[in-house]
């Protein structure tokens, strides 16, 4: 018997295809989710105001100190023993996003530190507020430093969607297992999982690369980004 | 704001970086439309002097006045809300900044750096503000540069733009911290150039330098600083052909012999 059923790969790849779409979903969503979060927690870590400081640290410390996999089977499993029950999917995004914005929000907040001190004076020296000059002048060249970082962190993210189907998720790995229960055409169908993975993640990090070289370049006329 | 108050005044600043006694109570006494000059040793307080007029730090002691209003007491003279940020800015808006390291916003083009603060700062209606930068690069000599990002512009050009962009926001005096200091030699002229221009049409200027030519040509008052103090200060003239302490004579003397 062959290892590569074709048969087998040609009757399953539209369940396994939703299950990537669901990856795929799962992935977006939760970029758009920790861009935003990960910044106010840069920006709260940063802050002033000692409580809003001591609790982003402490968020961030705890959720890097603790797996992924933990947290996800937290926060489906023992929630709803105080009453919060999530569906597989919000479960997933949400702690997704809380454990990526805490790397994340690492990354933001050492591309706001690495804005020369000059730059805050020269906003500053113009009359801007802090806020103003965080959002029109610190901001706009920290994101700048940061695109390749966070690319990187979404590519893992997308790999690391995998783990929900300890929460029953229905993404690729998990339509795979529960197929693979049924037929044991183990070989078939996770190489199948593998060639998805690869075939969404790997141009994906090539765009990152290629955004690394972009933002590297420099601020000019002709070679805008 | 009588016609006749000075446009700045310093009483009595204090200020210390950790242990180091950086001011050691300066007075000084800006009038309108003069163009003083601070010149000493590195590591005399110059640019801390500067940088407290304008917020950029913070006294621990004394009294600051722009054009008669408080701009900074201390605490004992009943405090200038040293920590409410809006009245702050807005002192600042008042006063014109120019750095050493030009400090211009990298991610915008000459004009955008030019039209930034009177658009956010002063909500200056957009084309009002895009034709005063226009008018303000002219000026300055950069007509044909106003879509240039700074790193493609030279360090005297930038420097340029960074003197458009404090005039953009049209204050009432201009504060020049050893501007031309990491500029090459052959860029230095046209920088002096535009502050020369400035001077003739009546700004009032503190500009810390290390260009003495400039301070001897276009400088009304020449102040010495030396150890956090004003060791001496009188017209170009005294300080440069007849300085009265040994410091200044010092000072003056170590410079020629590089």
């Amino acid at each position: 018997m062959e290892l590569f059923n074709v048969e087998v790969a040609v009757a399953n790849l539209g369940p396994l295809l939703a299950g990537l779409l669901l990856t795929v979903e799962l992935t977006v969503v939760v970029i758009l989710i920790s861009l935003v979060f990960a910044l106010f927690v840069a920006l709260a870590r940063m802050s002033s105001f000692a409580p809003l400081r001591i609790a982003a640290g402490t968020y961030v410390e705890v959720t890097r100190a603790t797996p992924l996999i933990l947290q996800l089977i937290y926060i489906y499993y023992v929630l709803p023993e105080i009453g919060i029950r999530l569906d597989a999917f919000t479960a997933s995004v949400i702690a997704l996003s809380l454990n990526y914005s805490a790397y994340m929000s690492e990354v933001y907040r050492s591309g706001i530190q690495a804005i020369a001190k000059g730059q805050h004076d020269a906003a500053f020296a113009l009359g801007m507020t802090k806020p103003l000059a965080m959002r029109r002048i610190i901001l706009p060249q920290a994101i700048r430093i940061v695109i390749p970082s966070l690319g990187n962190y979404f590519i893992s993210l997308f790999k690391d969607t995998a783990l929900c189907s300890v929460v029953s998720m229905q993404e690729v790995l998990f339509t795979a297992q529960v197929i693979a229960a049924r037929n044991f055409q183990y070989f078939t169908l996770y190489t199948m999982v593998g060639i998805f993975y690869f075939a969404v993640g790997f141009p994906a990090a090539r765009f990152v690369a290629y955004l690394e070289r972009l933002t590297s370049r420099g601020y000019s006329r002709r070679k805008r980004i | 704001m009588t016609a006749a108050a000075p446009m700045i005044e310093l009483e009595g600043i204090h200020k210390h970086f950790g242990s180091v006694h950086v001011l050691r109570g300066v007075d000084l006494t800006v009038a309108r439309g003069e163009v003083l000059c601070i010149i000493g040793p590195s590591g005399s307080g110059k640019s801390t002097l500067l940088r407290c007029v304008n917020h950029l730090e913070t006294p621990e002691r004394g009294r600051i006045r722009i054009d008669g209003q408080v701009a900074y007491r201390d605490e004992s003279a009943g405090g200038f809300r040293a920590h409410h940020g809006r009245a702050i800015a807005a002192v600042r808006a008042q006063v014109g900044m120019v750095f050493q390291l030009f400090n211009l916003f990298p991610h915008m083009t000459a004009l955008q750096n030019v039209v930034e603060a009177p658009i956010s700062v002063l909500r200056l209606d957009k084309r009002v503000a895009r034709e005063r930068a226009s008018a303000l690069l002219q000026q300055v000599g950069l007509a044909d540069r106003v879509d240039y990002y700074p790193e493609e512009l030279s360090g005297g050009q930038q420097q340029r733009v960074a003197i458009a962009r404090a005039l953009a926001m049209e204050p009432k005096a201009m504060l020049f911290d050893e501007v031309t200091s990491a500029l090459d030699p052959e860029l230095v002229g046209e920088v002096l150039g535009v502050m020369r221009d400035l001077a003739a049409r009546g700004m009032t200027m503190i500009v810390v330098t290390h260009e003495m030519n400039f301070a001897r040509q276009v400088g009304h008052r020449v102040v010495f600083m030396d150890a956090g103090m004003i060791a001496e200060q009188g017209t170009p003239e005294q300080i440069f052909t007849a300085p009265a302490q040994p410091r200044t004579r010092a000072f003056l003397r170590d410079l020629k012999d590089h």
